[in-house]
């Protein structure tokens, strides 16, 4: 069983190698990384945190081949499609910067991974996503050869779009490795959205975001790559003293989504905030990882999580919260709230406390359910009719997570996509 | 003052750590084929129990020792354990005249006379005890009284020869041997227990007891419960278990199965209060038990409560399969650690059937270095319409150096269930110790109290008899504790 496990993933590092570009790790994190991968195999089943979503047989079966070909995608064309009015719009196809000058503000700067400053590199990266303890992180510290260096260092108010857009022709596997550098007292908001695609790829992406002292970040990830599409999207964050960061994570379409969201909250008086709305269907499978570490006191995170399951999907919610010693005082709240819309659908939720440290006050809940029948007859006494009826209590569960988006125009495109989502 | 507080509550003593002199009767230090043959010989077992038994022990040789719990402890060292030890018999009891004297101490020293039990007879209150120790059943009281009512309640080993058609039935019904690496081990070596069955239509008069004690050294414990409940039937079941102290790991690993036919309703209740070690967490009794109920058919009921006080190591989720409609299936939990003790426990409710409820209440106590985890899983399967399920675990942290964790799965594969789960994590409120002490009440016993307060949803779901026993326990574990 071990032996072919190992197999399996060493066929797929052998792919891998064959197709990989110019590498900006060092020698030694790739290294490191490589021999976890070969320890640990790729993540099956038999994984705790992969239990419900098989990463190793998803490849076996939909990618034994990964010798894709990555479309060339012209500008104007994207110009014209992928536009969030009043807000910077940044284009990356296939996981690469897309080279045009963009009219940034003053104290934000963005170049491809492969150019950013050694300093940057050298003092961020693989520092807050080592790769023991995930095998897909360290595939990504192995193979990632594209992704951007974003670096803040002075507030702004209107938000950063990143649109990624993919397009290949056969099977397409990449990986994709970010870094978000907020300095000291800068304040950002940025979106990531994955835009619908036709074509069968998988990437895997990571994101690696410090945010120094009292620097606030809103951060908004959109999933809707389409229904053939398979991604991980790992994003890792280390916060520093005072700092506040804001987590909203929505997908709305994807054969396979996994985001794994994970806080380091390492100084005091820092906040985190995460929500995350997902609407699944057909046979989609996705999976919400979320993991806060309070390592130190007066700390606070609130978590909420919805999620509206239809058709045959699955969907998976993960929540840990860890309170190390030293963390007093901490607060943290975390709940995850399900709606299941048809019978082949399945929702596996696995709320977690790990708490070392008495003076807290944490919780969380969970509850999983069909449409408030009171409320539905309630509105149906109203000359409302059930299919209406039943849609509007569905809008209500959602905007809750939907409406504390900061930006308006965002918020605007995330109700669009999740009406969309609704009609399907 | 809270240090003073602390040494003075670690200081306390486990009341239950003496050790009896008497003569045991031993297997050889070790496991293989033959060591099973000897018990298997001992106990005067037909071919097909030997077979179970070969068949349990080949397939646990093929599994490793699961690692997945959040408990650290050094791996038992299979072939270093005494797997037989009997209290040296020279012929069946009939009468309490003929218990050795010795073991009539033992059992008033814990608290439960066997005479005194006999002598109450004609009162209401009474409790019918199987006493097992080193996994031996030496007595079994009120077997005559519940004979007539068509009750059976004896030791397994004596089920196994009066009642094999039954055994064969129902044992490994639940928990299969090939269910975990400690039920293999268990349905390999294990070397007495209880067995209770109740007829169609009766209720069982009087609670059942079986009391659990391990004395010889250098052994492990493997007992089986198995309860049958027919239709129309009810059973309220308690356990009791103890251990003297020594500086050893001794490793206990049972297997209690429930079957309840329809409407059957049975209510397993357990005190658990094995040696947990010194404070410095020498020594203990590792407990790595499977418990499972089957609610088999409609509208029966199967509800657990347990006050795990002791054991170095605890690992057990007391389940319930809701396989009939309408089944409900019941969980209540207090688990307390103390020192360096380890606790790893919760439940499981698979809902199969339509309209089957189940309901959680855990309530876990951490002080000292101790670890205290919640696992569970709740798991809604299709075609389980209506299901429904509650569940609350709360965690009480005392000191800053243990550890209070929640681990719950809950899958859910049907659109009309509604599974509803909720924690906390907190200490004692500063605000409630206040307006106690205000009150003119002591730190300590404000504590106590206030945890009795916290647990009172379990603890009200005990037996009147177990109750107040919990109850004195919890205040005896915690007293200290807090500062």
């Amino acid at each position: 069983m071990v032996t072919d496990k190992l197999t399996a993933t060493h066929q797929f590092i052998e792919e891998l190698t064959k197709h990989s570009g110019k590498a900006f790790m060092s020698a030694t994190d790739i290294g490191q990384a490589l021999r976890y991968l070969e320890e640990n195999g790729i993540p099956n089943n038999k994984h705790e945190d992969y239990k419900y979503c098989n990463i190793e047989a998803i490849l076996r079966k939909e990618f034994k081949t990964i010798t894709g070909k990555e479309n060339d995608l012209s500008i104007p064309d994207l110009k014209q499609n992928y536009v969030i009015i009043s807000a910077y719009n940044i284009y990356v196809f296939n996981g690469k910067l897309h080279s045009d000058p963009f009219d940034f503000p003053e104290g934000v700067s963005i170049s491809p991974i492969n150019n950013a400053s050694t300093e940057y590199l050298h003092n961020h990266l693989t520092k807050y996503a080592p790769s023991n303890g995930d095998a897909l992180i360290a595939l990504n510290t192995a193979y990632a050869d594209r992704g951007m260096f974003l670096h803040v260092t002075k507030s702004f108010n209107k938000p950063i779009v990143i649109h990624h857009i993919n397009s290949s022709e056969g099977n397409l596997f990449f990986n994709v490795r970010n870094l978000f550098v907020i300095e000291k007292n800068a304040e950002a908001q940025l979106v990531e959205f994955h835009h619908a695609s036709n074509n069968k790829y998988f990437t895997n992406n990571l994101t690696e975001i410090s945010v120094a002292e009292n620097a606030h970040v809103n951060h908004t990830i959109i999933q809707d790559a389409g229904a053939v599409s398979y991604s991980i999207n790992t994003t890792k964050v280390h916060q520093q003293k005072q700092s506040n960061y804001t987590n909203s994570c929505f997908t709305f379409s994807g054969a396979l989504v996994r985001n794994n969201l994970s806080i380091a909250v390492d100084a005091e008086f820092a906040e985190a905030h995460l929500f995350g709305l997902f609407i699944t269907k057909s046979n989609q499978l996705v999976d919400n990882h979320t993991l806060v570490d309070h390592l130190k006191p007066n700390c606070q995170s609130n978590e909420l999580y919805k999620g509206i399951v239809g058709g045959k999907s699955t969907a998976v919610f993960n929540g840990q919260i860890f309170v190390e010693k030293d963390a007093q005082k901490t607060n943290a709240y975390q709940s995850s709230k399900n709606i299941l819309l048809s019978d082949d659908a399945t929702v596996n939720a696995k709320p977690e406390l790990e708490i070392y440290a008495n003076d807290v006050k944490c919780s969380h809940g969970t509850s999983t359910g069909k449409v408030d029948e009171n409320a539905l007859f309630y509105l149906k006494a109203r000359g409302i009719g059930e299919e209406s009826a039943h849609k509007l209590l569905l809008q209500a569960f959602a905007h809750e997570v939907i409406d504390q988006l900061k930006s308006d125009t965002i918020k605007e495109k995330v109700s669009e996509l999740f009406e969309q989502s609704l009609q399907d | 003052m809270a240090n003073e507080v602390l040494q003075e509550h670690i200081s306390n003593d486990y009341k239950y750590g003496f050790v009896t002199d008497i003569e045991s009767d031993s297997a050889p230090v070790g496991l293989n084929e033959d060591i099973i043959r000897f018990i298997s010989h001992k106990k005067n077992e037909p071919e097909w129990m030997l077979e179970f038994r070969l068949k349990a022990y080949r397939y646990w040789l093929t599994l490793e020792e699961p690692k997945w719990a959040h408990i650290k402890y050094e791996k038992p060292d299979f072939n270093n354990i005494i797997y037989y030890s009997a209290p040296k018999q020279k012929k069946t009891l009939n009468s309490l005249d003929e218990v050795d004297p010795e073991l009539l101490k033992t059992f008033e020293k814990l608290g439960i006379s066997l005479e005194e039990q006999k002598r109450l007879s004609g009162v209401e209150s009474r409790i019918a005890v199987d006493a097992v120790i080193d996994s031996v059943s030496v007595k079994t009281t009120f077997k005559e009284t519940l004979a007539e009512k068509g009750i059976i309640f004896c030791s397994f080993n004596e089920a196994v020869q009066e009642h094999p058609d039954l055994i064969k039935k129902y044992m490994g019904m639940v928990v299969p041997y090939t269910d975990n690496f400690y039920g293999a081990l268990n349905s390999a070596v294990f070397t007495d227990g209880s067995f209770c069955y109740i007829p169609k239509g009766v209720r069982c008069p009087m609670e059942l007891s079986t009391y659990f004690r391990i004395n010889a050294s250098g052994t492990g414990q493997f007992e089986r419960t198995l309860i049958v409940a027919e239709e129309d039937s009810y059973v309220s079941y308690l356990e009791g278990c103890t251990a003297p102290q020594r500086d050893e790991n001794q490793l206990h690993a049972a297997i209690v199965e429930i079957i309840a036919h329809k409407n059957a309703e049975v209510k397993y209740s357990t005190v658990q209060n094995w040696y947990p070690g010194d404070k410095n967490g020498l020594g203990g009794i590792f407990n790595f038990v499977t418990k499972r109920g089957i609610c088999l058919e409609d509208n029966s009921k199967i509800s657990w409560t347990q006050v795990e006080t002791g054991s170095a190591v605890t690992w057990k989720y007391p389940s319930v399969i809701l396989k009939g409609n309408n089944s409900v299936g019941e969980f209540y939990s207090v688990a307390l650690t103390n020192n360096y003790q380890q606790a790893d426990t919760g439940t499981k409710m698979i809902h199969i059937g339509k309209n089957t409820k189940s309901t959680i209440i855990s309530k876990g106590i951490s002080a000292g270095f101790s670890n205290n985890s919640y696992r569970g899983l709740v798991r809604i399967q299709k075609g389980a319409t209506g299901a429904r399920n509650f569940s609350q675990c709360d965690s009480l942290l005392m000191g800053d150096k243990c550890g209070a964790h929640t681990f719950p799965y809950i899958e859910i594969k049907d659109k009309t269930a509604v599974v509803e789960h909720e924690a906390t994590t907190s200490k004692i409120g500063e605000d409630q110790l206040f307006y106690c002490k205000q009150r003119g009440i002591e730190t300590e016993k404000a504590i106590g109290l206030i945890v009795n307060g916290y647990c009172k949803d379990v603890l009200n779901k005990l037996p009147m008899e177990f109750a107040v026993e919990a109850q004195k326990l919890l205040a005896v574990s915690l007293e200290g504790s807090v500062g």
